[in-house]
């Protein structure tokens, strides 16, 4: 299966939502699940298909589209992005059961969500740093619109901050690419081609941090990491999953395939700066989310942190680091958006609050007592407990970290100690709160929905999946590793 | 000279100019009955003349010339101008708001007959004689209405376009005066080392130019001129009439002075042309982003935009590179049309709210889908957005404008990417307003000429921003045939 169908059935399903009459709630949200449910399965297809016959060339498409500006239509699904694209579907497909009760303007909730979605699918295909480009911006937008519209928390605010931090980052990427493009004098913007030239180290020096510090800002890079945690708590239900779970993966692939391979001079130059802001992000972030008093505040903090871990792999410069940071990637969406769809949906939409000190009232453990043992389950995944994906892919870029900056691995174990904390402190006030008055039983809550169920069960067992068995993931994701762009970086087993 | 064939190359002009006299005529006559002409009859005969120019233009083989230079740069520009003038003069004007249809609609042609044969010569007498027809036309359509805000707008207009012509025609008799020519290309061979009165010429020739662009500090028109103008007689001044000013821009400049550059790379400026329209392009980036952070009439907010995009355009032309030239050609095309577009928006909210202030758009989305929908479309394009043209023009301007002119320039491009960030707030305010409430209001009485209008401009922006091949091509193309060596 071609696996262009992924962003093509995601606009294509976009477009028909718009076109629905209007006040078709149900329509819309079928429409949208069938569009994102074949994205998934075209991801699904050509992720197993690779897997089975991993010798096979890989599937590619490259079309002259700008001539004059040297950029193609340039499309790429080697074993790493068709792993990516099988997250973005599985996280589309959970956001979308997540919002199975949007009734408020419920067509154009789903054009914004599957437009983004289809962006998403994009940037991970694109192989010209033109295309990645014009699918990366595309989500601007939508992004902007869904939290401004349906959000909740101070959402004017956390939207506009999201939007301006999103547009500013953009614009040092633009700046970026286009120093690349002037310098390399090929006069086109293949990322091959792009990686390949010789720039002069001088001009690498500033162009790297311009460039990397475009994607990190999207990745949740610390201290521009602000905008994340406000604007994923002012967002509706599926549009923190999608943005804490795949959005922000766009930065980290971003900075890993575009920013790294470009100028490899810069990044060496830079690479001990960006491992300490990374070892910042995983302690800052746990620190502050240990002080949250909104359950969804403790996950946007903790989406900061584990996104320090993915630019501490990308900073290790080494095979397991990459490795890592990659299954970090995909782990991190999944377990972003398990916790954001059990906080923001199932608890927020029969509690109506998020504060960890009112939900003790709740007695959740008794009243809903599925989603807190999903809760449980991903908080387990969250901080890495064996079994989870979350282990694999953080203990890679340890071990990843160990053979670059063995000294650095101290402070990440300081972070995983901080990660159990605010995770079990969140975990313990919200869902198993200690009750002085046993004799006043809580109000009883209506139990999970079947979307929920679904999502939440999708969304758990390729977490366990990815932990119990990551074989096949990390053959999948060295293919990708193994690609000419990271070929100065000269990563070996 | 062989007139029949001179004539034949300005016979885009010569439909405009008829057709002009033609409504010119139904208008003060009426029809048999002596009834005055309907508006719409008037729209209708004046976007078939500006359409059979644009096939006119397309029938003449494209030939160089001096007078007339029938090359592919003004087949180019030419189709652009008339493409946004036949929109422009399709928008219904406010009921009421225009007594004497058909002088004004013979004046919007007239000034487009001036803006196409500015666009089509390489002889600075030209170029003056036809962008005076285009202002003189352009500053009476701007008062048409007989509004305070229209005879205010009308006459900084005027007083400004007047003083600013004034430098032109000095600037060009002192280039005429170092070099006893008129000619662009002649001009370009001769000066082969610097003549301090011709760089006199140049500058003063620069002034002339930053009106007609509103480059600040030039632009102190413009957001008067968008807010009281007429909405057609607006779209022209924002659109056709910007492509026709960087036509002329880029000839004087890239054919004229070419060799008279210098650089305005950072660390390594070199006297000549290019630093001072960086510094115009700095200025007008900052000035007009940051004004328009301020403003609540989204009339006014488009004009500052607009002296922002200014900024953007030069940024391509300090490179002195013709392919950068062509990118800005292609960027000014796209910008024009969602300017029109946006223009049309606003007209139609105006007729229905009676006011273009922020809050009037509010909930637009439910009063009118079409609208809204195609107003997102302009402005994210305006923003810089893909996959719009704005988005495509910025990023081939910025890219070539390194590529042509070297990494040096990149203390531009940064200020111009990062100003273009800020840019999307003000732009997003409007869509807050108009996408962002859940009041369902009566639904908007959108006349068939705004629909139209909207329509054809958001599949142009659209197509344009996805397919930007064939006219950036062309005026890439058109800039290498054009450019010696």
């Amino acid at each position: 299966m071609n696996p262009a169908w992924t962003f093509l059935t995601a606009f294509a399903g976009a477009l028909l939502v718009l076109l629905l009459p209007a006040r078709s709630a149900a329509a819309s949200r079928w429409v949208a699940l069938v569009a994102a449910l074949a994205g998934a399965g075209v991801a699904l297809g050509g992720w197993s298909a690779r897997l089975a016959n991993p010798d096979a060339p890989v599937w590619s498409l490259d079309l002259p589209w700008i001539p004059d500006l040297g950029a193609r239509f340039h499309l790429a699904a080697d074993g790493l992005t068709l792993s990516l694209l099988l997250l973005t579907g599985i996280v589309a497909v959970a956001g979308i059961l997540f919002s199975w009760n949007v009734e408020r303007r419920p067509r154009a909730f789903f054009a914004c969500f599957l437009t983004i979605i289809g962006s998403v699918y994009g940037v991970f295909l694109s192989r010209d740093a033109f295309l990645l480009f014009v699918f990366y911006e595309i989500v601007i937008l939508p992004k902007y619109l869904l939290i401004s519209i349906w959000g909740s928390t101070n959402k004017e605010y956390g939207a506009m901050k999201l939007t301006m931090y999103s547009i500013g980052a953009s614009a040092l990427i633009l700046i970026g690419l286009a120093v690349a493009y002037a310098a390399s004098g090929a006069g086109s913007f293949d990322l091959s081609v792009l990686a390949a030239a010789d720039y002069p180290r001088s001009l690498q020096l500033w162009a790297f941090p311009i460039l990397f510090l475009g994607f990190g800002v999207l990745a949740g890079l610390w201290p521009l990491h602000t905008w994340a945690p406000t604007g994923h708590v002012a967002a509706p239900t599926a549009a923190s999953m999608l943005l804490a779970g795949v959005v922000m993966k766009l930065g980290a692939f971003g900075a890993m395939f575009v920013a790294v391979p470009l100028f490899p001079e810069g990044f060496a130059f830079w690479q001990p700066a960006i491992a300490a802001l990374g070892v910042a992000g995983i302690l800052m972030g746990a620190l502050t989310a240990l002080s949250q008093k909104d359950l969804k505040f403790v996950i946007g903090y903790s989406s900061v942190s584990h996104m320090g871990f993915i630019l501490l792999g990308i900073a290790s410069a080494n095979l397991w680091g990459l490795r890592g940071a990659t299954l970090q990637m995909i782990s991190h969406g999944i377990i972003a958006g398990l916790l954001f769809g059990i906080a923001g949906r199932v608890v927020y939409e029969r509690t109506h609050t998020r504060d960890l000190g009112k939900l003790a009232a709740f007695d959740l453990w008794r009243t809903l007592p599925g989603a807190a043992l999903a809760f449980t389950l991903a908080t387990a995944a969250s901080m890495g407990i064996p079994g989870f994906s979350g282990f694999v892919a953080e203990i890679s870029v340890v071990i990843g970290l160990w053979q670059s900056n063995p000294w650095l691995t101290v402070f990440v174990a300081f972070g995983i100690v901080l990660t159990g904390a605010f995770s079990l402190r969140a975990l313990h006030r919200a869902f198993f709160p200690d009750r002085r008055d046993e004799t006043k039983p809580a109000k009883p809550l209506p139990p999970l929905t079947k979307p929920e169920l679904i999502a939440i069960v999708l969304l758990l067992a390729t977490s366990l999946a990815i932990g119990l068995y990551p074989k096949p993931w990390v053959r999948m994701i060295d293919e990708g590793l193994r690609s000419p762009l990271f070929e100065s970086l000269s990563l070996k087993p | 000279m062989n007139f029949p064939a001179l004539i034949s190359q300005v016979l885009p002009e010569v439909v405009l100019v008829v057709t002009a006299l033609l409504v010119l005529g139904l208008g003060v006559g009426g029809d048999r009955a002596g009834k005055p002409m309907r508006g719409a009859t008037g729209r209708l005969i004046a976007a078939a003349g500006s359409l059979l120019a644009i096939v006119l233009l397309w029938s003449v083989e494209a030939t160089a010339g001096t007078l007339i230079a029938a090359d592919a740069l003004s087949r180019m520009s030419k189709t652009a101008i008339l493409a946004m003038g036949l929109l422009s003069v399709l928008l219904p004007p406010a009921k009421g708001e225009i007594k004497e249809r058909g002088e004004f609609l013979a004046l919007m042609l007239f000034s487009l007959a001036g803006l196409s044969l500015a666009s089509g010569t390489n002889h600075l007498l030209l170029i003056f004689v036809a962008l005076e027809l285009a202002s003189l036309s352009l500053y009476l359509v701007t008062g048409f209405p007989r509004t305070a805000r229209a005879g205010e707008a009308s006459l900084k207009y005027f007083l400004f376009g007047s003083v600013s012509a004034a430098f032109l025609l000095f600037g060009i008799s002192l280039v005429y005066g170092a070099t006893y020519q008129g000619d662009l290309a002649r001009i370009g061979s001769m000066l082969d080392s610097a003549s301090p009165l011709a760089a006199a010429g140049l500058a003063m020739m620069l002034a002339g130019i930053g009106f007609k662009l509103a480059a600040a500090p030039f632009h102190a028109w413009a957001p008067d001129v968008y807010q009281g103008g007429p909405a057609p007689g607006v779209a022209i001044v924002a659109s056709a009439s910007k492509v026709a000013g960087l036509v002329v821009a880029v000839r004087i400049l890239l054919l004229g002075f070419g060799l008279f550059g210098g650089s305005a790379a950072w660390g390594a400026l070199a006297v000549g042309w290019a630093p001072w329209i960086g510094v115009l392009a700095a200025v007008s980036m900052i000035f007009g982003n940051l004004l328009a952070l301020a403003q609540t009439s989204v009339r006014r907010l488009l004009g500052y935009s607009a002296i922002a995009n200014t900024g953007y355009l030069l940024v391509a032309l300090a490179a002195n590179d013709g392919a950068s030239a062509g990118a800005a050609l292609y960027h000014i095309t796209g910008y024009g049309f969602a300017t029109i577009g946006a223009f049309a928006v606003v007209a139609a909210v105006e007729k229905n709210r009676g006011s273009d202030s922020r809050d009037s758009f509010s909930g637009l989305v439910h009063r009118s889908p079409l609208l809204a929908i195609s107003l997102l479309i302009f402005l994210a394009s305006l923003a810089g957005l893909p996959p719009l043209a704005g988005f495509t023009g910025k990023f081939a301007m910025f890219a070539s404008a390194l590529k042509g002119g070297g990494t040096g320039l990149a203390w531009l491009v940064i200020l111009g990417a990062l100003l273009s960030a800020v840019s999307l707030y003000y732009y997003i305010l409007v869509l807050k307003c108009a996408f962002g409430s859940d009041e369902v209001g009566s639904e908007l009485d959108v006349s068939a000429g705004h629909r139209v209008v909207v329509l054809v401009s958001a599949v142009l922006v659209v197509g344009l921003g996805m397919m930007p091949s064939p006219v950036l091509h062309g005026f890439v193309s058109a800039l290498a045939d054009l450019m010696p060596g």
